[in-house]
C-alpha cells in the first residue's frame, strides 16, 4: 500500500519535472545574473586562477580580490591559521592596485558570461573615491562592492563598518563617484546589523552584501604567541554559517534593497537556507580554497531543489515560514 | 595542475610517526617535476577543511617500481608518493588512510627547482650539496635523482631531532657520493644541528664551488642561506608556509622577499616553493 503510494508520488514528480523548468536567474541593482551564485572577494583571485579547474562561464558573478587605489603589500607571515571547520586570515589586503587591475586582470574577466564585480577598499573616504574614479574607466565592470568591513587593516575599513555615521559618509561619497551600481559589504562585528544596513541604504547603496569575516584569535600555547602575526584575524568558513545566516536574515528585515548572503556556504543546502531567509543571491568564499567546484555544485543543487519543489527562484527568496516543523505547520 | 580523486595504494608506516603514502593518479604523476608539491584533502571530516601541502617525494609505476627500475622497464609513472610526518589534526587523519580510500589531490603545484637554471648551476658546481632538516628530506629525492641521472656528484647533509627522523636514507644512498648525518640528541651522526657539519665542510673547501639545495625548518634554512652567502655559493631553498589554497588566490602563504612595496611579498605556492636563498628576507 505504502509502496504503491510512493511509486505514484514518484511518477507524479517525474511528470512534473518534464514540464517545469525553474528560473534561477536574478536581477539585483538593475543587473541581470544568470544564477544567484557568486564567488566571494579574496577567495577567487581575479578569476583566471580557476579557469583550468572549473567553467567560469557558469557562475553568476565573480567578485575580485579587494582593490585599492594604490597597490598594497599586505601583512607579515603567518597570515592564516585553520580552526575547527573554519580559518582565520589576516592578509592585510595585499593587491595589485586599481591601474594594474584594469590593465592586466579586467580584460580576461570581460570575456566571461559571469558578471564582474570589483571589491573596493580604502583607508579614507578619499581613498575609496579615488579608487572608484580610476576603476570607472573599466569596460566590463558590472558593479562595485564596497568593502567597509575588513577586520585586518588597522586604521582602515573596519572603522567605517562599525560607525553608522562613517558608513553613511563613505557610501554617499562612493555612490556619487561610482559609474556602476554600488553594493555595500557590511561587517558582522557590530551590535545591531539593522542600524548599518539602514545607514548604507539611506546613503544610496543599491544592494548589501554580508557578512565579511568575524574578528577572532588563536594562540599557540607552547610558545604563548598568537598564531597570526596581526594578533587578531578574520574567521570564515562553515563555522560561521549559523551566525552569518542570522545576520543576513536581520538585514533583509531592515531594508528594502536586495541583500546578498555570505558566510560558510559549502553546499546547495547552505545556499538555500540563505535564499529562504531572504537573500537574493549568495557568495561562496573559503570553500573555493579546498573545493574549487563548490559554486558549480551549488548552482546545480539550487536548480534541482527548485525543480523538485516546482518553484522559481523568485518564489523561494524570503519564503521563510514561521513556526517549526512539528509545531503545527510544515 | 589537475584536481583529481586519487586512490590510496599504500600508506606505509615508517619510523618515528612517518608514513609513505602512495596515491594512484597517472595524469598527475606524469606531470611532476622535481621540487613540486601536492595539496591533499582529507575526506569525511568536515572540521578539517583546508587541504594540506605535501612535497612529492617520488613517482612510481602502478606496481610501485621506481627510479631506475621504472626506466629500465620502460614504464611510465602512475603513482605519486608523499613522505609525511604526523604533527597535527590533518596528518593524524592521513595516517588513518588505507588502500582503496579516495581523496582529492591537487597536483603538481609550484614551479619546483627551476628546471633549466638549477641543472645549469649544478653542472658548473664541483658538487651539489643537498641539505635536509627533518621531513624537508621529502622535497629532495626527485632533484637528487635528476642530478644522478646527469652524473652530477652530490652529497647529502641530513639532520633531525633523533635517529627516527632520518627517514628515506636507503632511497638516497644509490644517488649520492656521501651522506653526513646529524641528530640533536646525538642518537645518530653528529650531535647537534646539521648546519654545523655543513659549515665545517664549506670552511675546509673555500676554493670549490658548490650548489646548495635545502629544505627543512625555517631556522635551518636561514643558517644554510647565511653559509651560502658567506662562502659565496648559489643556494636554492624550498620554503614552507601555511597554505590556504595553493592556487595563488588566498595570499595566505606570502613571504617577505627582496623588493619594495607590492613586490615585497611573494607566494610560496605559486612563485615558490623553491627560491634562491638571497631573494628571501630572512629577518623581516
Ligand atoms: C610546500 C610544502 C611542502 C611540504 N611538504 C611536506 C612533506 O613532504 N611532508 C610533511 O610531512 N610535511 C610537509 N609539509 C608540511 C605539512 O604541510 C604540515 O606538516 C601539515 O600541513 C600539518 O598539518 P596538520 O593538520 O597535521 O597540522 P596542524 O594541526 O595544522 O598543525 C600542527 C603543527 O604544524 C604546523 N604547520 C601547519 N601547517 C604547516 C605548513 N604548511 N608548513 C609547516 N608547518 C605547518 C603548525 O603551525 C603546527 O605547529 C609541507 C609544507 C609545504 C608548505
Ligand atoms: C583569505 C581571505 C581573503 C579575503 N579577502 C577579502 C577582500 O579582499 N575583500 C572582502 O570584502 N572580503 C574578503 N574576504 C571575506 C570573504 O569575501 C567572505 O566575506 C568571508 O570569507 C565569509 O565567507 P566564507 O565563510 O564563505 O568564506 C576574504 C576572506 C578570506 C578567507
Ligand atoms: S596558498 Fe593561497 S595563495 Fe598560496
Amino acid at each position: 500500500m505504502a509502496k504503491a503510494k510512493a511509486r505514484k508520488l514518484k511518477l507524479e514528480a517525474q511528470d512534473g519535472e518534464g514540464e517545469f523548468t525553474p528560473r534561477i536567474d536574478v536581477e539585483i541593482a538593475g543587473i541581470h545574473f544568470q544564477n544567484p551564485v557568486m564567488t566571494a572577494s579574496g577567495t577567487f583571485g581575479y578569476g583566471q586562477e580557476f579557469a583550468h579547474l572549473i567553467d567560469l562561464n557558469r557562475l553568476g558573478a565573480i567578485i575580485v580580490k579587494g582593490i585599492s587605489a594604490d597597490p598594497l603589500p599586505g601583512n607579515p607571515a603567518p597570515r592564516i591559521y585553520e580552526t575547527e571547520a573554519g580559518m582565520l586570515n589576516a592578509i592585510g589586503l595585499q593587491n595589485v592596485g586599481a591601474c594594474t587591475f584594469l590593465e592586466e586582470k579586467l580584460p580576461f574577466l570581460r570575456t566571461l558570461k559571469a558578471r564582474c564585480i570589483v571589491n573596493v577598499f580604502g583607508y579614507s573616504t578619499e581613498d575609496y573615491v579615488r579608487c572608484i574614479e580610476i576603476l570607472n574607466a573599466g569596460e566590463g565592470i558590472d558593479a562595485y562592492e564596497l568593502n567597509i568591513s575588513c577586520p585586518n587593516t588597522r586604521c582602515g575599513g573596519i572603522v567605517y563598518g562599525s560607525d553608522p555615521k562613517l558608513t553613511e559618509e563613505v557610501v554617499a561619497a562612493s555612490k556619487r563617484a561610482a559609474r556602476f551600481p554600488l553594493i555595500v559589504k557590511l561587517s558582522p562585528n557590530v551590535t545591531d546589523i539593522g542600524v548599518f544596513a539602514r545607514a548604507a541604504e539611506a546613503a544610496g547603496a543599491d544592494a548589501l552584501s554580508l557578512v565579511n569575516t568575524f574578528v577572532g584569535m588563536a594562540i599557540d600555547i607552547e610558545t604563548r604567541r598568537p598564531r597570526i602575526s596581526n594578533l587578531t584575524a578574520g574567521l570564515s568558513g562553515p563555522a560561521i554559517k549559523p551566525v552569518a545566516l542570522r545576520l543576513v536574515y536581520q538585514a533583509t528585515q531592515a531594508v528594502r534593497i536586495p541583500v546578498i548572503g555570505i558566510g560558510g556556504i559549502t553546499s546547495a543546502e547552505d545556499a538555500l537556507e540563505y535564499l529562504i531567509a531572504g537573500a537574493q543571491a549568495i557568495q561562496v568564499g573559503t570553500a573555493n580554497f579546498y573545493s574549487p567546484d563548490t559554486s558549480l555544485r551549488v548552482i546545480d543543487g539550487i536548480r534541482d531543489y527548485c525543480l523538485r519543489h516546482r518553484l522559481h527562484l523568485a518564489q523561494l527568496i524570503g519564503s521563510l515560514k514561521h513556526g517549526v516543523n512539528g509545531a503545527g505547520e510544515h | 595542475m589537475y584536481d583529481e580523486m586519487a586512490q590510496v595504494v599504500e600508506n606505509r608506516p615508517l619510523a618515528g610517526r612517518h608514513f609513505l603514502l602512495s596515491l594512484y593518479s597517472p595524469k598527475q604523476a606524469r606531470a611532476v617535476r622535481p621540487g613540486q608539491f601536492a595539496m591533499i584533502r582529507l575526506p569525511g571530516r568536515s572540521d578539517v577543511i583546508l587541504r594540506r601541502p605535501m612535497s612529492i617525494y617520488d613517482v612510481r609505476s602502478r606496481d610501485l617500481k621506481g627510479g631506475y627500475g621504472l626506466e629500465r622497464h620502460g614504464q611510465r609513472p602512475a603513482v605519486l608518493q608523499v613522505l609525511y610526518k604526523v604533527v597535527g589534526r590533518g596528518t593524524r587523519l592521513m595516517a588513518e588512510l588505507t588502500p582503496g580510500d579516495r581523496l582529492a589531490v591537487l597536483a603538481p603545484l609550484g614551479h619546483g627547482f627551476f628546471p633549466e637554471e638549477y641543472l645549469a648551476q649544478a653542472r658548473d658546481a664541483s658538487e651539489v650539496l643537498l641539505v635536509a632538516g627533518g621531513i624537508g628530506i621529502a622535497a629532495l629525492l626527485m632533484p637528487a635523482r635528476d642530478l644522478a641521472r646527469q652524473k652530477i656528484p652530490q652529497r647529502l647533509f641530513f639532520g633531525g631531532r633523533s635517529r627516527h627522523d632520518l627517514v628515506g636514507l636507503s632511497d638516497f644512498k644509490p644517488l649520492v657520493e656521501a651522506i653526513t648525518l646529524a641528530t640533536e640528541d646525538g642518537s645518530r651522526g653528529y650531535r647537534g644541528y646539521v648546519t654545523a657539519p655543513l659549515a665545517q665542510y664549506l670552511e675546509q673547501r673555500c676554493e670549490r664551488r658548490f650548489l646548495i639545495l635545502a629544505c627543512g625548518p625555517m631556522a635551518m634554512l636561514q643558517v644554510t642561506a647565511g653559509l651560502a652567502e658567506r662562502y659565496n655559493h648559489p643556494c636554492l631553498v624550498s620554503m614552507e608556509n601555511r597554505m590556504g589554497c595553493a592556487l595563488g588566490v588566498c595570499l595566505g602563504c606570502s613571504i617577505r622577499v627582496q623588493g619594495e612595496g607590492h613586490a615585497a611579498y611573494e607566494r610560496v605556492c605559486t612563485e615558490g616553493p623553491v627560491f634562491w636563498s638571497n631573494h628571501i628576507v630572512w629577518d623581516p
